[in-house]
Protein backbone atom coordinates (compact mmCIF):
# COMPACT_ATOMS: atom_id res chain seq x y z
CA UNK A 1 0.00 0.00 0.00
CA UNK A 2 1.25 3.40 -1.10
CA UNK A 3 2.53 5.74 1.82
CA UNK A 4 -0.41 8.38 2.62
CA UNK A 5 -0.23 11.54 0.75
CA UNK A 6 -0.31 13.65 3.73
CA UNK A 7 0.53 13.33 7.13
CA UNK A 8 -0.33 15.68 9.61
CA UNK A 9 1.30 15.87 13.35
CA UNK A 10 0.81 19.45 14.52
CA UNK A 11 -0.07 22.11 17.73
CA UNK A 12 -0.68 25.47 16.96
CA UNK A 13 -0.81 28.49 18.85
CA UNK A 14 -2.02 32.14 19.51
CA UNK A 15 0.70 33.72 21.53
CA UNK A 16 0.34 31.68 24.91
CA UNK A 17 -3.01 30.23 24.39
CA UNK A 18 -2.82 27.34 23.14
CA UNK A 19 -5.64 26.05 20.07
CA UNK A 20 -4.35 22.82 18.53
CA UNK A 21 -3.14 20.38 20.94
CA UNK A 22 -1.60 17.20 19.06
CA UNK A 23 -3.71 16.84 16.20
CA UNK A 24 -2.41 13.93 14.16
CA UNK A 25 -4.98 12.16 10.78
CA UNK A 26 -3.28 10.78 7.62
CA UNK A 27 -5.26 11.28 3.99
CA UNK A 28 -4.73 9.21 1.33
CA UNK A 29 -5.00 8.95 -2.21
CA UNK A 30 -8.40 9.96 -3.18
CA UNK A 31 -10.01 9.54 -0.17
CA UNK A 32 -12.78 12.19 1.74
CA UNK A 33 -12.10 13.16 5.24
CA UNK A 34 -14.32 14.70 7.01
CA UNK A 35 -13.28 17.06 9.94
CA UNK A 36 -16.33 18.20 12.13
CA UNK A 37 -16.57 20.03 15.22
CA UNK A 38 -18.60 22.89 16.92
CA UNK A 39 -17.27 26.21 16.27
CA UNK A 40 -14.01 27.09 18.47
CA UNK A 41 -12.75 23.64 18.27
CA UNK A 42 -10.13 24.67 15.82
CA UNK A 43 -10.93 24.06 12.67
CA UNK A 44 -9.88 27.38 11.06
CA UNK A 45 -6.37 27.55 12.81
CA UNK A 46 -5.99 24.23 11.51
CA UNK A 47 -6.56 24.78 7.99
CA UNK A 48 -4.19 27.66 8.39
CA UNK A 49 -1.71 25.60 10.22
CA UNK A 50 -1.58 22.90 7.29
CA UNK A 51 -1.05 25.67 4.47
CA UNK A 52 1.48 27.03 6.81
CA UNK A 53 -0.07 30.50 6.73
CA UNK A 54 -0.98 30.74 10.62
CA UNK A 55 2.23 33.58 11.07
CA UNK A 56 -0.29 35.76 8.88
CA UNK A 57 -2.98 35.54 11.20
CA UNK A 58 -0.22 35.75 14.40
CA UNK A 59 -0.15 32.24 15.25
CA UNK A 60 2.55 29.45 15.74
CA UNK A 61 2.50 25.82 14.96
CA UNK A 62 4.94 23.29 15.42
CA UNK A 63 5.01 19.81 14.45
CA UNK A 64 4.51 18.52 11.04
CA UNK A 65 2.98 18.79 7.99
CA UNK A 66 4.13 16.04 5.63
CA UNK A 67 3.14 16.37 1.65
CA UNK A 68 4.83 13.71 -0.62
CA UNK A 69 7.18 13.45 2.22
CA UNK A 70 8.03 17.39 2.73
CA UNK A 71 7.42 19.43 5.77
CA UNK A 72 5.96 22.00 4.38
CA UNK A 73 6.28 24.02 7.68
CA UNK A 74 10.16 23.95 7.96
CA UNK A 75 10.32 23.54 3.97
CA UNK A 76 12.12 27.32 2.88
CA UNK A 77 9.76 30.36 2.19
CA UNK A 78 9.57 30.01 -1.98
CA UNK A 79 9.61 25.96 -1.72
CA UNK A 80 6.45 26.28 0.35
CA UNK A 81 4.83 28.74 -1.79
CA UNK A 82 5.22 26.54 -4.65
CA UNK A 83 3.06 23.43 -2.66
CA UNK A 84 0.58 26.14 -1.93
CA UNK A 85 -2.15 26.18 -4.94
CA UNK A 86 -0.41 23.26 -7.03
CA UNK A 87 -0.24 20.46 -4.27
CA UNK A 88 -2.35 21.78 -1.94
CA UNK A 89 -5.45 24.20 -2.39
CA UNK A 90 -7.84 25.69 -0.35
CA UNK A 91 -11.98 26.62 -1.01
CA UNK A 92 -12.25 28.89 2.03
CA UNK A 93 -15.01 29.54 4.19
CA UNK A 94 -16.57 32.85 3.10
CA UNK A 95 -16.47 33.45 -0.53
CA UNK A 96 -17.21 37.15 -0.67
CA UNK A 97 -14.52 37.94 1.30
CA UNK A 98 -12.03 35.43 0.03
CA UNK A 99 -12.18 37.21 -3.57
CA UNK A 100 -10.47 40.83 -4.04
CA UNK A 101 -13.48 43.19 -4.61
CA UNK A 102 -10.99 45.67 -6.78
CA UNK A 103 -10.04 42.48 -9.06
CA UNK A 104 -11.87 40.75 -11.85
CA UNK A 105 -12.72 37.40 -11.74
CA UNK A 106 -10.26 36.78 -14.81
CA UNK A 107 -7.34 38.64 -13.36
CA UNK A 108 -7.42 35.71 -9.76
CA UNK A 109 -7.19 33.18 -12.54
CA UNK A 110 -4.35 34.91 -14.39
CA UNK A 111 -1.94 35.54 -11.37
CA UNK A 112 -3.33 32.18 -9.79
CA UNK A 113 -1.85 30.40 -13.24
CA UNK A 114 0.81 32.73 -13.43
CA UNK A 115 2.04 31.63 -9.82
CA UNK A 116 2.66 28.23 -10.57
CA UNK A 117 3.58 28.65 -14.70
CA UNK A 118 5.48 30.09 -16.66
CA UNK A 119 3.64 28.80 -20.13
CA UNK A 120 1.93 32.06 -20.19
CA UNK A 121 -1.67 33.25 -20.22
CA UNK A 122 -2.51 30.78 -24.04
CA UNK A 123 -1.90 28.17 -22.20
CA UNK A 124 -4.69 29.05 -19.50
CA UNK A 125 -7.71 30.05 -21.38
CA UNK A 126 -8.32 25.89 -22.48
CA UNK A 127 -7.90 25.01 -19.07
CA UNK A 128 -10.05 27.79 -17.94
CA UNK A 129 -13.21 26.94 -19.96
CA UNK A 130 -12.90 23.18 -18.73
CA UNK A 131 -12.97 24.78 -15.30
CA UNK A 132 -15.76 26.66 -16.04
CA UNK A 133 -17.91 24.09 -17.21
CA UNK A 134 -16.60 21.49 -14.44
CA UNK A 135 -18.39 24.12 -11.74
CA UNK A 136 -21.08 24.74 -13.58
CA UNK A 137 -20.04 28.75 -13.90
CA UNK A 138 -21.76 30.04 -17.22
CA UNK A 139 -19.47 29.83 -20.18
CA UNK A 140 -18.75 33.15 -21.87
CA UNK A 141 -15.85 35.89 -21.59
CA UNK A 142 -18.62 38.17 -19.86
CA UNK A 143 -18.72 36.63 -16.82
CA UNK A 144 -15.07 36.62 -15.65
CA UNK A 145 -14.69 40.26 -16.65
CA UNK A 146 -17.09 40.60 -13.54
CA UNK A 147 -15.80 41.75 -10.37
CA UNK A 148 -16.77 39.72 -7.13
CA UNK A 149 -18.97 42.12 -6.26
CA UNK A 150 -21.06 42.01 -9.43
CA UNK A 151 -21.26 37.79 -9.08
CA UNK A 152 -23.89 35.88 -5.93
CA UNK A 153 -22.63 34.07 -3.27
CA UNK A 154 -22.96 30.61 -4.82
CA UNK A 155 -21.28 31.97 -8.22
CA UNK A 156 -18.37 32.83 -5.78
CA UNK A 157 -17.92 29.61 -3.70
CA UNK A 158 -17.80 27.78 -7.56
CA UNK A 159 -15.56 30.53 -8.75
CA UNK A 160 -13.17 29.43 -5.49
CA UNK A 161 -13.51 26.02 -6.23
CA UNK A 162 -12.44 26.60 -9.65
CA UNK A 163 -9.42 28.60 -8.59
CA UNK A 164 -8.19 25.69 -6.04
CA UNK A 165 -8.85 23.37 -8.82
CA UNK A 166 -6.69 25.47 -11.11
CA UNK A 167 -3.54 23.27 -11.10
CA UNK A 168 -5.12 19.72 -10.17
CA UNK A 169 -3.76 19.57 -6.39
CA UNK A 170 -3.47 16.49 -4.63
CA UNK A 171 -5.35 17.48 -1.88
CA UNK A 172 -8.34 19.53 -1.71
CA UNK A 173 -8.89 21.87 1.99
CA UNK A 174 -12.39 23.03 2.33
CA UNK A 175 -13.44 24.89 4.84
CA UNK A 176 -16.75 25.27 5.53
CA UNK A 177 -17.38 25.68 1.94
CA UNK A 178 -21.36 26.34 2.61
CA UNK A 179 -21.56 27.70 6.25
CA UNK A 180 -22.52 31.26 3.54
CA UNK A 181 -24.69 29.59 1.56
CA UNK A 182 -28.42 28.98 1.32
CA UNK A 183 -29.66 25.00 1.62
CA UNK A 184 -30.50 24.95 -2.10
CA UNK A 185 -26.61 25.99 -3.35
CA UNK A 186 -25.31 24.00 -0.18
CA UNK A 187 -26.15 21.07 -1.99
CA UNK A 188 -25.43 21.62 -5.04
CA UNK A 189 -21.76 22.65 -3.90
CA UNK A 190 -21.34 19.34 -1.63
CA UNK A 191 -22.47 17.53 -4.46
CA UNK A 192 -20.02 19.36 -6.48
CA UNK A 193 -16.75 18.99 -4.57
CA UNK A 194 -17.92 15.54 -4.32
CA UNK A 195 -18.41 14.44 -7.92
CA UNK A 196 -14.61 16.78 -8.28
CA UNK A 197 -13.19 14.44 -6.06
CA UNK A 198 -14.24 11.32 -7.66
CA UNK A 199 -13.58 12.44 -10.89
CA UNK A 200 -10.41 13.81 -10.11
CA UNK A 201 -9.13 11.55 -7.89
CA UNK A 202 -8.46 14.78 -5.36
CA UNK A 203 -8.02 13.67 -1.74
CA UNK A 204 -9.92 16.20 0.04
CA UNK A 205 -10.32 17.32 3.33
CA UNK A 206 -13.74 18.42 4.27
CA UNK A 207 -13.46 20.73 7.35
CA UNK A 208 -17.15 21.35 8.59
CA UNK A 209 -19.74 21.77 11.38
CA UNK A 210 -22.41 20.27 9.37
CA UNK A 211 -22.52 16.81 9.67
CA UNK A 212 -25.05 16.17 7.61
CA UNK A 213 -23.36 17.34 4.45
CA UNK A 214 -20.16 15.11 5.85
CA UNK A 215 -21.98 12.48 6.03
CA UNK A 216 -23.02 12.50 2.70
CA UNK A 217 -19.55 13.87 0.79
CA UNK A 218 -16.76 11.85 3.16
CA UNK A 219 -15.83 8.02 3.72
CA UNK A 220 -13.73 9.01 7.09
CA UNK A 221 -14.85 11.18 10.11
CA UNK A 222 -12.78 12.76 12.33
CA UNK A 223 -14.12 14.71 15.63
CA UNK A 224 -12.41 18.02 16.28
CA UNK A 225 -13.16 19.29 19.91
CA UNK A 226 -11.17 21.36 21.97
CA UNK A 227 -8.15 21.17 19.96
CA UNK A 228 -7.25 17.83 19.80
CA UNK A 229 -8.90 14.85 17.25
CA UNK A 230 -10.96 12.47 19.84
CA UNK A 231 -12.16 10.37 17.50
CA UNK A 232 -11.70 9.11 14.02
CA UNK A 233 -14.10 6.44 12.29
CA UNK A 234 -15.03 5.40 9.38
CA UNK A 235 -18.92 7.23 8.30
CA UNK A 236 -20.33 3.87 8.00
CA UNK A 237 -19.44 3.01 11.69
CA UNK A 238 -20.61 5.92 12.81
CA UNK A 239 -23.25 4.08 15.11
CA UNK A 240 -20.71 2.99 17.20
CA UNK A 241 -19.07 6.53 18.15
CA UNK A 242 -18.51 6.53 21.73
CA UNK A 243 -16.81 9.82 22.79
CA UNK A 244 -19.05 12.17 24.23
CA UNK A 245 -18.10 15.56 21.83
CA UNK A 246 -19.14 13.17 18.91
CA UNK A 247 -22.31 12.03 20.77
CA UNK A 248 -23.38 15.61 21.19
CA UNK A 249 -22.93 16.19 17.56
CA UNK A 250 -25.13 13.22 16.14
CA UNK A 251 -27.94 14.12 18.74
CA UNK A 252 -27.76 17.61 17.19
CA UNK A 253 -28.76 15.84 14.08
CA UNK A 254 -32.28 16.25 13.13
CA UNK A 255 -33.23 12.57 12.28
CA UNK A 256 -30.75 9.67 14.17
CA UNK A 257 -27.77 8.87 12.46
CA UNK A 258 -28.72 5.23 11.49
CA UNK A 259 -32.03 6.55 9.87
CA UNK A 260 -29.53 8.91 8.06
CA UNK A 261 -26.74 6.32 7.12
CA UNK A 262 -29.69 3.61 5.75
CA UNK A 263 -31.02 6.66 3.35
CA UNK A 264 -27.53 7.65 2.18
CA UNK A 265 -27.02 3.93 1.21
CA UNK A 266 -30.45 3.71 -0.48
CA UNK A 267 -29.37 6.95 -2.24
CA UNK A 268 -25.88 5.91 -3.57
CA UNK A 269 -27.62 3.15 -5.38
CA UNK A 270 -29.99 5.03 -6.77
CA UNK A 271 -29.81 7.75 -9.35
CA UNK A 272 -27.66 10.90 -8.98
CA UNK A 273 -31.19 12.42 -8.99
CA UNK A 274 -32.43 10.72 -5.76
CA UNK A 275 -29.09 11.58 -4.20
CA UNK A 276 -30.02 15.49 -4.78
CA UNK A 277 -34.07 15.27 -4.08
CA UNK A 278 -32.51 13.70 -0.47
CA UNK A 279 -29.61 16.01 0.13
CA UNK A 280 -32.26 18.74 -0.75
CA UNK A 281 -34.84 17.09 1.83
CA UNK A 282 -32.13 16.70 4.96
CA UNK A 283 -31.07 20.29 4.05
CA UNK A 284 -34.68 21.71 4.46
CA UNK A 285 -34.71 19.31 7.60
CA UNK A 286 -31.80 20.62 8.75
CA UNK A 287 -33.54 24.24 8.88
CA UNK A 288 -36.68 23.51 9.52
CA UNK A 289 -34.50 22.03 13.21
CA UNK A 290 -33.20 25.40 13.45
CA UNK A 291 -36.87 26.93 13.39
CA UNK A 292 -38.54 24.38 15.47
CA UNK A 293 -36.06 24.84 17.88
CA UNK A 294 -36.46 28.84 18.41
CA UNK A 295 -39.96 28.68 18.65
CA UNK A 296 -42.15 25.64 18.95
CA UNK A 297 -45.35 26.18 17.41
CA UNK A 298 -47.77 23.75 16.00
CA UNK A 299 -47.19 23.16 12.29
CA UNK A 300 -48.74 20.98 9.58
CA UNK A 301 -46.73 17.50 9.63
CA UNK A 302 -46.71 16.49 6.16
CA UNK A 303 -42.92 16.16 5.93
CA UNK A 304 -41.82 12.57 7.74
CA UNK A 305 -38.81 13.88 8.56
CA UNK A 306 -39.74 16.67 10.34
CA UNK A 307 -42.36 14.62 12.15
CA UNK A 308 -39.33 12.59 13.05
CA UNK A 309 -37.24 14.98 14.05
CA UNK A 310 -40.56 16.35 16.64
CA UNK A 311 -40.73 13.54 18.34
CA UNK A 312 -37.05 13.52 18.43
CA UNK A 313 -36.32 16.63 20.14
CA UNK A 314 -39.11 15.47 22.26
CA UNK A 315 -38.19 12.73 23.65
CA UNK A 316 -34.39 14.22 24.00
CA UNK B 1 -18.67 69.07 -9.30
CA UNK B 2 -16.45 71.25 -7.34
CA UNK B 3 -13.37 69.20 -8.08
CA UNK B 4 -13.87 69.84 -11.85
CA UNK B 5 -13.92 73.33 -10.76
CA UNK B 6 -10.55 73.29 -9.03
CA UNK B 7 -9.06 71.63 -11.53
CA UNK B 8 -10.01 74.07 -14.57
CA UNK B 9 -9.16 76.99 -12.12
CA UNK B 10 -5.37 75.88 -11.98
CA UNK B 11 -5.19 74.63 -15.49
CA UNK B 12 -6.21 78.30 -16.36
CA UNK B 13 -3.72 79.42 -14.29
CA UNK B 14 -1.58 76.83 -15.54
CA UNK B 15 -2.08 77.30 -19.38
CA UNK B 16 -1.81 81.55 -18.31
CA UNK B 17 1.16 81.56 -16.78
CA UNK B 18 2.94 79.45 -19.86
CA UNK B 19 1.33 81.74 -22.31
CA UNK B 20 3.14 84.83 -20.47
CA UNK B 21 6.22 82.98 -20.92
CA UNK B 22 6.55 82.24 -24.01
CA UNK B 23 5.46 85.68 -24.65
CA UNK B 24 7.40 87.52 -22.78
CA UNK B 25 10.04 89.74 -24.90
CA UNK B 26 13.24 88.68 -22.13
CA UNK B 27 12.02 85.81 -19.68
CA UNK B 28 12.26 86.26 -16.32
CA UNK B 29 16.00 87.13 -16.23
CA UNK B 30 15.89 90.22 -18.49
CA UNK B 31 16.16 93.13 -16.30
CA UNK B 32 14.66 96.54 -17.68
CA UNK B 33 16.96 98.99 -15.56
CA UNK B 34 15.26 101.96 -17.02
CA UNK B 35 12.12 101.20 -14.82
CA UNK B 36 12.76 99.70 -11.61
CA UNK B 37 10.39 99.20 -8.45
CA UNK B 38 7.64 100.31 -11.57
CA UNK B 39 3.83 100.44 -10.85
CA UNK B 40 1.73 99.57 -13.48
CA UNK B 41 2.70 100.23 -17.17
CA UNK B 42 1.85 99.44 -20.63
CA UNK B 43 4.60 98.17 -21.05
CA UNK B 44 4.72 96.16 -17.49
CA UNK B 45 1.09 95.57 -16.72
CA UNK B 46 1.85 94.00 -12.71
CA UNK B 47 5.31 96.47 -12.94
CA UNK B 48 8.77 95.10 -11.89
CA UNK B 49 11.09 94.28 -9.22
CA UNK B 50 14.13 96.36 -7.68
CA UNK B 51 16.30 95.30 -10.17
CA UNK B 52 13.49 96.22 -13.19
CA UNK B 53 12.44 92.69 -14.18
CA UNK B 54 8.49 92.34 -15.26
CA UNK B 55 6.34 91.04 -12.09
CA UNK B 56 3.88 88.89 -14.77
CA UNK B 57 6.65 86.70 -15.91
CA UNK B 58 8.61 86.13 -12.79
CA UNK B 59 5.41 85.48 -11.10
CA UNK B 60 4.33 82.98 -14.13
CA UNK B 61 7.89 81.05 -14.31
CA UNK B 62 7.09 81.03 -10.33
CA UNK B 63 3.98 79.35 -9.99
CA UNK B 64 4.96 77.11 -13.03
CA UNK B 65 8.37 76.21 -11.20
CA UNK B 66 6.78 75.81 -7.69
CA UNK B 67 3.81 73.43 -9.37
CA UNK B 68 6.20 70.86 -11.42
CA UNK B 69 8.57 70.59 -8.06
CA UNK B 70 5.69 70.55 -5.79
CA UNK B 71 4.56 67.47 -7.79
CA UNK B 72 7.64 65.79 -8.51
CA UNK B 73 8.48 65.99 -5.23
CA UNK B 74 5.54 64.52 -3.73
CA UNK B 75 5.46 62.06 -6.21
CA UNK B 76 8.54 61.02 -5.16
CA UNK B 77 7.92 61.22 -1.18
CA UNK B 78 5.11 59.22 -1.81
CA UNK B 79 6.74 56.39 -3.93
CA UNK B 80 9.10 56.19 -0.69
CA UNK B 81 6.52 56.22 1.75
CA UNK B 82 4.58 53.59 0.04
CA UNK B 83 7.94 51.10 -0.63
CA UNK B 84 8.86 52.14 2.87
CA UNK B 85 4.90 51.36 4.48
CA UNK B 86 5.07 48.06 2.35
CA UNK B 87 8.38 46.48 3.45
CA UNK B 88 7.55 46.99 7.02
CA UNK B 89 4.29 45.59 7.25
CA UNK B 90 5.54 42.33 4.96
CA UNK B 91 8.56 42.31 7.23
CA UNK B 92 8.97 40.18 10.51
CA UNK B 93 8.17 42.18 13.30
CA UNK B 94 11.33 43.35 14.73
CA UNK B 95 12.61 44.66 11.31
CA UNK B 96 9.12 46.13 11.02
CA UNK B 97 10.06 47.71 14.69
CA UNK B 98 13.02 49.00 13.10
CA UNK B 99 11.86 50.33 10.17
CA UNK B 100 9.11 52.58 12.05
CA UNK B 101 11.89 53.66 14.71
CA UNK B 102 13.95 54.84 11.62
CA UNK B 103 10.70 56.86 10.23
CA UNK B 104 10.76 58.29 14.12
CA UNK B 105 13.94 59.35 14.09
CA UNK B 106 13.75 60.97 10.73
CA UNK B 107 10.49 62.85 12.19
CA UNK B 108 12.36 63.96 14.88
CA UNK B 109 15.53 65.09 13.16
CA UNK B 110 15.33 68.94 13.41
CA UNK B 111 14.53 69.38 9.43
CA UNK B 112 15.45 73.37 9.04
CA UNK B 113 18.87 73.01 10.59
CA UNK B 114 19.35 69.99 7.94
CA UNK B 115 18.49 72.06 5.10
CA UNK B 116 20.43 74.97 5.28
CA UNK B 117 23.39 72.04 6.07
CA UNK B 118 22.42 70.47 2.65
CA UNK B 119 22.25 73.91 1.08
CA UNK B 120 25.24 75.09 2.17
CA UNK B 121 27.04 71.80 1.00
CA UNK B 122 26.16 72.79 -2.41
CA UNK B 123 28.88 74.52 -3.94
CA UNK B 124 28.28 78.40 -4.46
CA UNK B 125 28.76 77.59 -8.11
CA UNK B 126 25.92 75.62 -8.11
CA UNK B 127 23.49 76.70 -11.28
CA UNK B 128 19.92 77.95 -10.35
CA UNK B 129 18.24 74.90 -11.67
CA UNK B 130 20.87 73.02 -9.38
CA UNK B 131 19.46 74.66 -6.22
CA UNK B 132 15.70 74.16 -7.39
CA UNK B 133 16.24 69.95 -8.35
CA UNK B 134 18.39 70.47 -4.85
CA UNK B 135 15.63 71.69 -2.63
CA UNK B 136 12.80 69.31 -3.86
CA UNK B 137 14.83 66.60 -3.30
CA UNK B 138 15.15 67.39 0.07
CA UNK B 139 11.99 68.26 0.66
CA UNK B 140 10.56 64.76 -0.78
CA UNK B 141 13.44 63.02 1.35
CA UNK B 142 12.10 64.55 4.61
CA UNK B 143 8.08 64.38 3.61
CA UNK B 144 7.89 60.37 4.05
CA UNK B 145 7.91 59.60 7.44
CA UNK B 146 4.22 60.71 8.45
CA UNK B 147 3.26 59.44 4.92
CA UNK B 148 4.97 56.21 4.99
CA UNK B 149 3.26 55.44 8.69
CA UNK B 150 -0.07 55.71 6.88
CA UNK B 151 0.72 52.93 4.53
CA UNK B 152 2.10 50.72 6.83
CA UNK B 153 -1.04 50.66 8.83
CA UNK B 154 -3.48 50.21 5.97
CA UNK B 155 -0.97 47.55 4.40
CA UNK B 156 -1.22 46.00 7.82
CA UNK B 157 -5.14 46.06 8.13
CA UNK B 158 -5.03 44.24 4.21
CA UNK B 159 -2.27 42.20 5.47
CA UNK B 160 -4.45 40.15 7.11
CA UNK B 161 -7.56 40.28 5.04
CA UNK B 162 -9.35 37.03 3.85
CA UNK B 163 -8.21 37.56 0.16
CA UNK B 164 -4.80 38.36 0.99
CA UNK B 165 -4.83 34.84 3.33
CA UNK B 166 -6.42 33.16 -0.03
CA UNK B 167 -4.19 34.84 -2.08
CA UNK B 168 -1.12 33.13 0.02
CA UNK B 169 -3.30 30.07 -0.56
CA UNK B 170 -3.48 29.60 -4.03
CA UNK B 171 1.04 30.28 -4.03
CA UNK B 172 1.12 33.70 -5.35
CA UNK B 173 4.58 35.28 -4.69
CA UNK B 174 4.61 38.14 -3.08
CA UNK B 175 5.26 40.88 -5.71
CA UNK B 176 1.87 39.26 -6.74
CA UNK B 177 0.33 40.04 -3.83
CA UNK B 178 1.95 43.43 -3.78
CA UNK B 179 0.50 44.22 -7.26
CA UNK B 180 -3.18 42.21 -7.85
CA UNK B 181 -4.07 42.82 -4.24
CA UNK B 182 -2.65 45.53 -2.43
CA UNK B 183 -2.06 48.31 -4.69
CA UNK B 184 -5.50 48.66 -5.93
CA UNK B 185 -6.72 48.99 -2.48
CA UNK B 186 -3.66 51.05 -1.06
CA UNK B 187 -4.61 53.18 -3.62
CA UNK B 188 -6.78 55.10 -1.50
CA UNK B 189 -4.56 55.79 0.49
CA UNK B 190 -1.90 57.01 -1.50
CA UNK B 191 -3.67 59.13 -3.60
CA UNK B 192 -4.72 61.79 -1.13
CA UNK B 193 -1.27 61.65 0.50
CA UNK B 194 0.19 62.54 -2.98
CA UNK B 195 -2.48 65.59 -3.22
CA UNK B 196 -1.75 66.78 0.17
CA UNK B 197 1.66 67.10 -0.05
CA UNK B 198 1.91 69.11 -3.27
CA UNK B 199 0.25 72.12 -1.51
CA UNK B 200 2.69 71.44 1.26
CA UNK B 201 5.65 71.15 -0.41
CA UNK B 202 4.70 74.85 -2.56
CA UNK B 203 4.38 76.46 0.82
CA UNK B 204 7.63 74.68 2.35
CA UNK B 205 9.68 75.54 -0.68
CA UNK B 206 8.12 79.33 -0.38
CA UNK B 207 9.57 79.56 3.55
CA UNK B 208 12.56 78.13 2.41
CA UNK B 209 13.27 80.70 -0.07
CA UNK B 210 12.41 83.75 2.13
CA UNK B 211 14.78 82.17 4.15
CA UNK B 212 17.05 82.08 1.29
CA UNK B 213 17.29 78.68 1.54
CA UNK B 214 15.50 77.76 -1.58
CA UNK B 215 15.65 77.66 -5.33
CA UNK B 216 18.84 79.85 -6.10
CA UNK B 217 18.61 83.80 -8.16
CA UNK B 218 17.91 84.33 -10.97
CA UNK B 219 14.55 81.74 -11.07
CA UNK B 220 12.30 83.13 -9.61
CA UNK B 221 10.22 81.10 -6.84
CA UNK B 222 7.28 81.95 -4.27
CA UNK B 223 9.64 82.11 -1.62
CA UNK B 224 12.42 85.07 -3.83
CA UNK B 225 8.96 86.60 -4.65
CA UNK B 226 7.65 87.09 -1.23
CA UNK B 227 10.85 88.15 -0.13
CA UNK B 228 9.86 91.34 -1.90
CA UNK B 229 7.31 91.81 0.86
CA UNK B 230 9.80 92.98 3.19
CA UNK B 231 10.88 95.93 1.69
CA UNK B 232 8.79 99.01 2.47
CA UNK B 233 9.74 101.10 -0.70
CA UNK B 234 8.65 98.69 -2.70
CA UNK B 235 5.49 98.38 -0.83
CA UNK B 236 4.94 102.03 -0.76
CA UNK B 237 5.33 102.45 -4.44
CA UNK B 238 2.46 100.03 -6.32
CA UNK B 239 0.13 97.27 -4.83
CA UNK B 240 1.34 94.88 -7.15
CA UNK B 241 3.83 93.59 -4.90
CA UNK B 242 0.84 92.00 -3.39
CA UNK B 243 0.37 90.17 -6.95
CA UNK B 244 2.61 86.59 -5.93
CA UNK B 245 1.18 86.32 -2.34
CA UNK B 246 -2.67 86.51 -3.57
CA UNK B 247 -1.72 84.15 -6.40
CA UNK B 248 -0.14 81.69 -3.84
CA UNK B 249 -3.09 81.44 -2.11
CA UNK B 250 -5.05 80.85 -4.85
CA UNK B 251 -3.09 78.11 -6.13
CA UNK B 252 -3.11 76.78 -2.54
CA UNK B 253 -6.93 77.07 -1.82
CA UNK B 254 -7.29 75.23 -5.41
CA UNK B 255 -4.82 72.44 -4.36
CA UNK B 256 -6.56 71.77 -1.01
CA UNK B 257 -9.89 71.59 -2.38
CA UNK B 258 -8.77 69.34 -4.85
CA UNK B 259 -7.38 67.26 -2.37
CA UNK B 260 -10.07 67.34 -0.16
CA UNK B 261 -12.94 66.43 -2.80
CA UNK B 262 -10.83 63.31 -4.00
CA UNK B 263 -10.62 62.49 -0.32
CA UNK B 264 -14.43 62.22 0.21
CA UNK B 265 -15.37 61.14 -3.44
CA UNK B 266 -12.72 58.16 -3.50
Amino acid sequence: MSPPLLQVRLAAAYGKRRVLGDVQFDLCRGEALGMVGTSGAGKTTLVMALLGLLPWRGGQVSGEVLIDGANLLTLPAHQARQMRGKRIALVPQSPMTALNAAVSLRSHFEEAWRAHESSGARALEPRLRQLISEVQLPAGDGFLRRKPGQISVGQAQRVLIALALLHRPAILLADEPTSALDPVTQAEIVKLLRQLSQRNGTALLYISHDLLSVLHLCDRLAVLHDGAIVECMSVAHLEQAQHPATLSLLRALPVPVGLLLSHSRTAMDSSARAQDSIELHLSNANREAQREDTHLTAGNLDNPCEEQMRSYSCTH
Amino acid sequence: MKRRIALIALLLLVVGAVLVLRWSPGGYAAQDRDSTMAPFSAQHWTGTDELGRDRTVRVSAALLIGLAGATAAAALTTAIAGCFGLAAAFSPSWVAALLIFLSDVFLSLPWLFLLMMARSLLPLTASPLDTAVATFVVLAALGWPACARVIYRGALALRSAEWMIQGHACGLRTRQLVRLHLLPHLRSLLLPQFLICVPAFIVAEANLGALGLGVGEPLPSWGSMLLELDNSALLARSHWVYLPIALLIIVLLTLESFATEVETHA
